[in-house]
């Protein structure tokens, strides 16, 4: 029967061959994508914006570099410039410029109607846009000019420079019609991108065809075509990688890397990433934890070189904070807590924990052992998980591991219902960090699952939240680093480099560290011929 | 006859209801919501999860929640999707010629293959030996190894079929569809083809040490003739049972195969609806699935009805 199967397994492929090997193309470039969108609307999606961003731009998007750079936007507003203006009213103007001559796909040109229907069509409240922050702190948009918006703000806002990194909604298209039931909007947005949907095929593939006059020039986009394959399991997205039908994989995962180095065709394309690996300790859950002096026992206890050399190969790096080397808020100078048993050791003595018959540390009858959750199916999360095991257990620690699904683990933590997990934040541009670790930021307002309470801190992240200058910012977010490299409320471990895998014939990618994701540049991308 | 046909209906009515609660109140048990991923995500403000949970009805107490469920699923409305708001039944309804095609395909590779191999290993020990070997392999293999296992040959080291998809973008005539459809078609032809042989190995078996089958062959009839005209009919109600039965665990998506082969049916939406707790599409299809279980059961009956006299009168 087996043998059956086979000869007819062979007849069929016979005549399947030579179509499963498409001919290089320097006009196709073909996608392996791990999910298929729920909607196209970018400010509707609650996923990375891949595909949307090549149709629908922003008033501004983040370089390779995390810098923010202009699209639509003739100019990124400061107070500088002159596009901020703080009220004596404690609110704030920002003025933006938009680009002139530049036209929506069906011709009708990009104003600043489109930018004051966008903040009205969000803050209207009758349709589900993914997030609103910062929206709601708008108070009312001003068109002088069609290519002038002045979006009026309640309160001084931060994050301002990004309030549009999702582009706007088309007035002319939207008006009068309820965004979520407009399907046809959803599934194929009106943009003024390099690319336009023109096909959506449910379950299998998105195709984007080059627009005939992008207002970079008629030279772009270089590639005509882009195939968005939808391949939820990774190991097929990998193998498709290896047959050459798909050429590209964004974000592999890290334990693939290795099978993909040495390909030919593929090239591997590494940035350090906006994210950061690290351990949370749940104080509230696990009281121990609430304990400055065992955390910083534990800190000394992990050998995270050890772990990104062997188990990581060294695609990341190791960091001490939240905020991420690429970030202008980044502080280098803060307490580092290097890989010391010994010390760990002598930390946990002092404060009272004394090893007990079965190697465990136990104190007034409260042994230290705790859980620690990680998310199942991420083959390099299981193994760091049981190195740190085997590391905490050196200094009479004990931890045990506990792995739990995708969907089930976000929920668990925002119930504040474990003792230790082993995740990563990925972070927004901005390097806003507040909602992760100010005292009345614990779930459900927020993120600090740490449960970690410092009103010094505290203030100084509100402080940094409300200036609208950068300088200001900054020097405060510096000493938030230092403040908590000091109390040490999580134990960090690596960055989350991102890895993609791109055609070796692929000139013009970059990569990139945010939630822009790798196609903010795809209009300069272009295909070369094979040697 | 079609009394019997509204009676076995008019059962499963109360049935469908328990099955419906059960479900509700199963996929509501596990962690995790419609909401869950949005967590992970920066962007998403705790005031946003709130806003979202309130317009999307998920802050009403469970019992409201399904009892307007139910009141407008019997009404023929399905809701909309929580992932991609738009209705359930289109996204049903889109994913079903997928499905239908490569079960279709399947059942008929499998039938192919266990009529023939069925019937020679009920009569030839030899056969039966090595047959039983290839049978239990393909019981025992783990579908996605398989699957997988073949990605990698066909497709990855040979090159001779694509390892996913149902066409390829520019393709879609009959070749490239069938190029498409070999590799899922064959893993679950393989572990189906490999029961459904035993079953009819073992009822032909039975058939075949009956009296009335030693004394058509004390008769003289030709083993081509005993085997095919007297054996056969008497082992088929048993095998079509059982075969309508496999396919009615399968008429709600080969699960585990559409996934890794990226086929696009119903089985890969459930994947995906599993993983973003998409209750609205969740329920609709397991309630789809439990349907095509009771009528596929009420076929299987039929059939055997059908094929075999002996239940005429019973009926």
């Amino acid at each position: 029967m087996k043998r059956f199967l086979l000869v007819s397994a062979l007849v069929l492929a016979s005549c399947g061959r030579e179509r499963a090997r498409p001919a290089a193309s320097t006009d196709l470039l073909t996608i392996g994508y791990d999910r298929e969108p729920d909607t196209m609307n970018r400010y509707a999606t609650h996923i990375l914006e891949d595909i949307e961003s090549c149709v629908v731009e922003g008033l501004v998007t983040n370089d390779e570099a995390m810098n923010i750079v202009p699209v639509l936007a003739l100019e990124v507003p400061t107070t500088a410039n002159g596009g901020v203006d703080l009220r004596p009213d404690g609110g704030m103007d920002v003025t933006w410029k938009l680009r002139p001559g530049i036209t929506w796909h069906d011709g009708v040109p990009h104003t600043s109607a489109d930018v004051k229907f966008t903040v009205d069509a969000i803050n209207k409240g009758d349709w589900k846009p993914e997030s609103v922050d910062g929206f709601d702190r708008i108070s009312s948009v001003d068109t002088p000019d069609s290519l002038t918006a002045v979006v009026h703000y309640r309160e001084v806002y931060a994050p301002y420079r990004l309030q549009f990194v999702r582009g706007t909604l088309p007035k002319h298209l939207l008006d009068g019609k309820s965004i979520d039931a407009a399907t046809e909007y959803n599934r194929k947005p009106l943009g003024t991108g390099p690319y336009r949907v023109v096909e959506w095929k449910t379950g299998e593939h998105i195709l984007l065809e080059g627009v005939p006059n992008y207002w970079r020039g008629a030279e772009y986009p270089k590639i005509k075509r882009l195939l968005f394959k939808f391949l939820p399991n990774t190991t097929t997205r990998i193998n498709q990688l290896k047959s050459g039908e798909v050429q590209m994989v964004a974000l592999v995962p890290w334990d693939k890397v290795r099978e993909l180095r040495g390909l030919p065709a593929v090239r591997l394309n590494t940035v350090v990433g906006n994210g950061y690996e690290h351990v949370t300790l749940n104080q509230k859950h696990f009281t121990p934890f609430a304990d400055v002096v065992v955390r910083r026992a534990m800190a000394h206890a992990i050998d995270r070189d050890l772990i990104v050399r062997s188990l990581l190969d060294n695609l990341v790096k190791v960091v001490d904070g939240p905020i991420q080397p690429l970030s202008s808020a980044y502080e280098k100078d803060v307490t580092r807590y290097e890989y010391n048993p010994a010390r760990a050791r002598a930390l946990l003595d002092s404060a009272g924990w004394v090893v007990a018959g079965d190697g465990i540390r136990s104190r007034a009858g409260t042994r230290l052992a705790f859980t620690l959750i990680t998310q199942s199916g991420f083959a390099i999360r299981e193994n760091v998980s049981q190195a740190l095991q085997k590391q905490f257990k050196d200094v009479g620690i004990e931890a045990n591991v506990r792995l739990i699904d995708g969907t089930s683990i976000s929920s668990i933590w925002f119930k504040g219902d474990f003792d230790a997990m082993l995740h990563w934040w990925q972070q927004g541009a901005d390097p806003e960090i507040t909602l992760f670790f100010a005292a009345d930021r614990m779930p459900p307002a927020g993120r600090n699952i740490n449960y970690f309470r410092d009103d010094t801190l505290t203030a100084m992240l509100y402080a940094s939240d409300r200036t609208a200058d950068e300088a200001t910012r900054i020097t405060l977010l510096k000493q938030v680093q230092k403040r908590l490299a000091l109390f040490v409320p999580e134990l960090p471990l690596y960055n989350t480099s991102k890895v993609d895998a791109v055609p070796a014939t692929l000139r013009g990618f970059t990569g990139n560290p945010t939630n822009a994701g790798p196609f903010w540049n795809v209009y300069q991308w272009q295909l070369t011929a094979a040697k | 006859m079609i009394r019997f046909i509204v009676r076995r209906l008019l059962q499963s009515v109360p049935l469908l209801l328990v099955i419906s609660l059960l479900i509700f109140a199963l996929i509501h048990a596990a962690p995790g919501g419609p909401l869950s991923t949005y967590l992970e995500n920066p962007n998403v403000r705790p005031e946003d999860i709130e806003r979202l949970r309130r317009a999307m009805g998920l802050d009403r107490p469970l019992g409201v929640q399904y009892l307007s469920w139910l009141r407008a699923f019997v009404q023929g409305d399905w809701g909309f999707s929580y992932a991609d708001g738009r209705p359930v039944l289109d996204r049903l309804v889109e994913r079903i010629p997928a499905t239908l095609e490569l079960i279709g395909v399947a059942c008929v590779m499998a039938l192919l293959a266990a009529l023939p191999v069925g019937i020679i290993a009920a009569i030839n020990r030899r056969f039966d030996r090595v047959s039983s070997v290839f049978a239990v392999a393909g019981i025992s293999l783990p579908v996605f190894w398989f699957g997988l296992l073949l990605q990698l040959v066909f497709a990855g080291a040979l090159g001779w079929l694509p390892s996913s998809g149902r066409t390829s973008f520019d393709g879609g005539d009959v070749a490239d569809r069938a190029a498409h459809l070999v590799l899922p078609a064959t893993v679950l032809a393989a572990a189906l083809s490999a029961a459904w042989s035993r079953y009819l190995r073992r009822a032909m078996r039975d058939t075949v040490a009956r009296p009335f089958m030693r004394a058509a062959r004390a008769r003289g009839l030709s083993q081509r003739t005993l085997l095919l005209h007297h054996a056969l009919p008497n082992a088929l109600p048993t095998f079509v049972t059982v075969v309508l039965l496999d396919i009615s665990m399968m008429a709600s998506g080969a699960v585990v195969t559409e996934s890794i082969f990226a086929w696009p049916g119903i089985g890969s939406l459930f994947t995906e609806a599993l993983g973003k707790r998409d209750y609205a599409v969740l329920m609709a299809f397991l309630m789809c699935g439990s349907i095509a279980v009771m009528v596929l059961n009420l076929v299987a009956d039929l059939a055997v009805h059908a094929l075999d006299p002996r239940t005429r009168d019973a009926a």
